[in-house]
């Protein structure tokens, strides 16, 4: 699968997903050159001389406005790929912004109106800031989150989106790189579904490749998860105590896939607790259960795909944004400065010009006093 | 005889015209230090007329005291190695028809302070 990095942050995870291959995009070249490993890079020219250097500023709009110079290339390369980018800055933004707009163009006119097959759906990786991050970048999130992805989201016409979130690296301390390590071993444990079926002993059904690919191009978020999976514990109950902590929680599964790797030996009738689990919330899944040598214990990895107004998403961005803007507001108040009111005394004055006067006759004293006049 | 008062009055003018005021500083320092019995010497003079932002250079300030020693306003005396000044009766009649022409104003001498406490 052709990964794709778009901006500083969906550049550096791009190349970590694929180091050799990943197609790297950025308005500035000394921001490509800063990002270790990857594949193909490719500049998007900005008009000013500057922002080559300068990146897009945390303005989306320039991120845009790069985006139409390298246009054809990004929709030759997007086609069935999956593409990594953030929210919060002007290239990442802007850029999948332009790309989202013309997949829907895309999607329209294709296959006779039918839309863009199976194969040609693009998956989208979004990172979005903490909360906590400069105030342009929620900002930016919030109008992307509202504008451009509310209208994508109805029309339905890209693959999975994924909506990872900066809150974890914030709340943990944890450094970019190794968090973007974490979301690339996260996102592997997914993405190595279909490579399990094919390289595993196969117990119960298969989730081929095609099935794979069928999955991820449904128009709706996707909420992964894995974990050593208990059968004497309710599932809803293991879901919430292992929810991917790296994307947004989930809304109730209209879609559920499932892998279920089982110890040699061990009995892999358990699966069926998980189908009734699924059957009882009217989310049959798809799903397959293989037999994995390395492992001691059952292991689940599992993904539901949910529909969610994009505005849900925005309600604790928004909460912040007004607690921000209150709170700079409130600064400006306390830095506001009475003057104070200076009265001049004409009294007070004279007095002080008269003790000047007296240096004066004190001078003359002192001659007066050495006999000098 | 008159002739010669006057003629003497009109360049007595003329020089205290022609005075800055460094020239009227270093007068009252010199005045005021000498009532306190406290030497004022050419080193004294100049970190005064820094302090005072009159001048930054010592050049200047030996210039300004040398002046004054040329008009007779001022004794230049070689004591203890230093070069201590002292008002005479003309630099003190100048310093008079200054202060009462309220040209200057009188400014604080650092090095006097400094020998008093």
């Amino acid at each position: 699968m052709k990964v794709i990095g778009i901006g500083g942050a969906g550049g550096k995870i791009a190349a970590k997903m694929d180091s050799e291959n990943a197609i790297l995009v950025n308005v500035s070249q000394t921001e490509l050159d800063k990002v270790v490993g990857g594949g193909e890079r490719i500049v998007a020219p900005i008009q000013s001389i500057a922002g080559q250097f300068r990146g897009s500023r945390k303005e989306p709009q320039i991120g845009l406005e790069a985006y139409r110079t390298i246009r054809r290339r990004m929709l030759e390369n997007i086609r069935g790929a999956i593409v990594f980018s953030s929210t919060g800055g002007g290239t990442g933004n802007g850029i999948t912004k332009g790309i989202l707009e013309d997949i829907v163009e895309l999607d329209e006119h294709a296959e006779g109106g039918h839309g863009l097959p199976i194969q040609d759906k693009t998956m989208f990786c979004l990172l979005l800031p903490d909360d906590s991050e400069t105030r342009e970048y929620v900002e930016n999130s919030i109008d992307f989150l509202s504008d451009t992805l509310a209208g994508v989201i109805d029309k339905g016409c890209t693959g999975n989106i994924m909506l990872f979130s900066n809150k974890l690296k914030f709340a943990d301390k944890i450094g970019e790189d190794a968090y973007n390590q974490m979301i690339v071993d996260s996102l592997n444990v997914f993405m190595a579904i279909p490579q399990k079926n094919e390289t595993m002993k196969l117990l119960e059904l298969h989730i081929d490749q095609e099935d794979f690919a069928a999955y991820i191009a449904k128009p709706y978020f996707n909420h992964f998860c894995y974990f050593d999976y208990d059968r004497t514990k309710d599932l809803g109950v293991q879901i919430k105590a292992n929810a991917n902590s790296l994307l947004l929680p989930p809304e109730e599964a209209i879609e559920v896939m499932f892998l279920l790797e089982v110890p040699p030996g061990q009995d892999h009738t358990m699966f069926y607790d998980i189908m009734q689990y699924y059957s009882k919330l009217k989310s049959p899944p798809v799903y397959s259960v293989v037999e994995n040598p390395a492992l001691q214990r059952p292991f689940l990895t599992l993904s539901m795909l949910y529909s969610r107004k994009p505005i849900e998403v925005l309600e604790e961005y928004n909460q912040k944004n007004v607690d921000n803007k209150d709170a700079i507001v409130q600064r400006s108040i306390n830095q506001y400065v009475n003057l104070q009111k200076v009265a001049v005394d004409m009294d007070d004055e004279a007095k002080r010009a008269g003790a000047e006067k007296g240096i004066n006759s004190e001078v003359l004293n002192s001659l007066r006093r050495i006999g000098k006049l | 005889m008159a002739r010669s008062a006057e003629l003497t009055d009109d360049l007595f003018q003329d020089q205290l015209n022609r005075l800055g005021e460094g020239h009227f500083q270093i007068l009252c320092w010199c005045s005021m230090s000498e009532a306190e019995s406290i030497k004022y010497n050419i080193t004294n003079c100049f970190d005064d007329l820094k302090h005072a932002n009159i001048t930054r250079t010592k050049q200047t300030a030996v210039s300004i005291v040398e002046t004054l020693w040329a008009l007779c306003y001022v004794d230049i005396r070689e004591e203890r190695n230093r070069k201590n000044i002292y008002i005479t009766s003309h630099g003190a009649k100048a310093l008079e028809k200054l202060i009462k022409s309220n040209r200057y104003t009188v400014k604080k001498s650092l090095s006097m302070e400094d020998l008093k406490s």
